[in-house]
């Protein structure tokens, strides 16, 4: 029973996940990150931790997305294809964030104890945690976070047609 | 969990659920009635007795009329809208403790549908995405004023959330638990000797804080910036129709009913009767199971006078503007806010007013 929860909500957040990426209108995007985010609020239940599903839902899907859906409406972007198609680009980047990935999975599987498993994580243990064994992980993920913002910046700026 | 208590807690859900529903067309005519007292005219007095029936006649037009939806709009996200807007304001209600326990045939059964470890994040959790019923709908509309009308709500919203947190925060740092159910239990008795032991007695500040970020948060006057109506219309929901419309005016209903109740939760003491310990009441009614039906009857009393408290202000206050608004919340209620959190830590910590 358990494992078929499990099973439906990853394969639901996955679905949602990859539908931001392959959804032509940015809308649409937005709305399928925060089914994504549900997703992820329950897997959190499941891993028996509440706590972090509620901040999960009342930060991320309450406040950023809302951010996000906010400025994709205002300035209502055309579905247009980016800029950047282009070959070295594309590869340089993707070898960039696969290359991250690794580093962070390399960090947080460095230590002997597991910290997932099925039991109760309390605030303190989860603030021990992510200031002790999770820090270096935490951190390439801040830095991870702002080269995207600096990505989305660039693929949003409308490419220059001569002189306005 | 055998199939006797599967039943009862569906029940007990269902019964829960449709309480708090009831809330809507009550309050439906509740407020034409003190409008028309505050504005001295006799209100709603043609259908049934007082006009009692009135929201009845008004549900019954709504269901009846067509529901059109216009042609230049985008049709999945317009019709999902009002979805969005009840479904959590409905979902909110599970965290809402409206009486300590019953029995049936020897079990003991809450009165709650869910006895979170986190309630109160819960309902500020499901609360905060009451938002994307107005801001998609708003936009699908493909209409100037609805598209304004969801940007101001959605910048409102996201606004005073934080004060909102802010002045619950005080109250969760007393009671040293974030479960709606427990913060009850910690109200009991009396503050200083003489008042009730309630958190507005015990978090003035906070509590005017939570108060003032309650009407920003459902989009009430003299917050209702998303539909004012002499600028915009009637904001987000102006293409909207019929039942649609409906569905966004129930929302708002239910998103207020819940935020009285949190507010009666955290501040009031819940169900509690000031100054009567439930163990005394139990001895003299005698069975717990009226002792539950009268913890009902003092939460949902509580609840509806703050309800009446949304309706007075919202005939009585005149409306603010957008840039005096945002510069409450981030001017003035947040600082207040903080303030608030770091004189309860001192409180705390030389005084022990746990």
């Amino acid at each position: 029973m358990n494992e078929a929860i499990f099973i439906g909500l990853g394969v639901f957040t996955l679905l949602c996940a990859s539908s931001v990426v392959l959804c032509k209108s940015p809308v649409y995007s937005a709305f399928s990150l925060i089914l994504s985010f549900f997703g992820l609020a329950g897997l959190y239940v499941m891993w028996a931790s509440p706590f972090l599903a509620m901040i999960q839902v009342l930060v991320y899907t309450g406040a950023i997305v809302v951010l996000f859906v906010y400025v994709v409406m205002l300035i209502n972007p055309g579905g247009g294809g980016s800029v950047y198609r282009n070959g070295i680009v594309m590869m340089t980047s993707a070898l960039l964030v696969w290359s991250v990935c690794l580093l962070l999975l390399k960090s947080m599987t460095g230590g002997s104890q597991s910290a997932g498993g099925a039991h109760s994580v309390t605030l303190k243990m989860a603030a021990k945690l992510l200031f002790t064994r999770y820090l270096w992980p935490f951190e390439i993920l801040s830095i991870f976070l702002i080269v995207m913002i600096v990505a989305v910046f660039a693929l949003a700026k409308e490419p220059k047609r001569g002189k306005a | 969990m055998d199939t006797f208590s599967l039943l009862v807690t569906a029940i007990k859900t269902l019964a829960i659920y449709l309480l708090i529903i009831q809330v809507v067309p009550v309050m439906i005519y509740v407020e034409r009635k003190i409008a028309a007292l505050i504005q001295d005219r006799p209100g709603p007095n043609r259908v049934g007795p007082f006009g009692l029936f009135q929201p009845v006649a008004d549900f019954i037009k709504l269901l009846m009329k067509e529901d059109p939806v216009p042609s230049n709009v985008n049709k999945f996200l317009y019709q999902l809208g009002p979805y969005l807007a009840v479904l959590p304001a409905s979902l909110a209600i599970a965290a809402l403790p409206l009486g300590d326990q019953f029995e049936i045939q020897g079990q003991t059964f809450l009165l709650q549908i869910a006895d979170l470890d986190v309630g109160l994040l819960y309902i500020f959790a499901i609360g905060s995405l009451g938002i994307y019923g107005i801001l998609f709908g708003g936009w699908a509309s493909n209409n100037k004023f609805s598209l304004i009308g969801a940007m101001r709500s959605a910048s409102q919203i996201v606004s005073y959330e934080i004060p909102l947190a802010l002045g619950a925060t005080g109250a969760v740092m007393v009671y040293g638990t974030l479960s709606l159910r427990e913060m009850v239990f910690k109200q009991s008795g009396t503050f200083l000797g003489v008042l009730p032991n309630w958190g507005i007695f015990v978090q003035p500040l906070g509590f005017l804080i939570f108060f003032v970020s309650a009407f920003a948060e459902t989009n009430r006057l003299p917050f209702d910036l998303p539909e004012t109506e002499a600028e915009l219309v009637a904001g987000f929901h102006t293409e909207y129709g019929s039942m649609s419309f409906a569905s966004y005016f129930m929302a708002e209903y239910i998103a207020m009913t819940t935020m009285s109740a949190v507010m009666t939760t955290i501040f009031f003491g819940g169900w509690q009767i000031p100054y009567v310990s439930d163990t005394w009441l139990l001895s003299v009614v005698g069975s717990k199971n009226i002792l539950a039906l009268i913890q009902v009857a003092v939460f949902m009393f509580k609840v509806m006078i703050f309800m009446c408290i949304f309706v007075w202000v919202r005939w009585t206050l005149p409306r603010f503007r957008f840039d005096q608004l945002m510069k409450l919340s981030w001017g003035n209620l947040i600082p207040l806010g903080l303030i608030n959190i770091v004189l309860t830590a001192a409180a705390i910590y030389f005084w022990d007013m746990r």
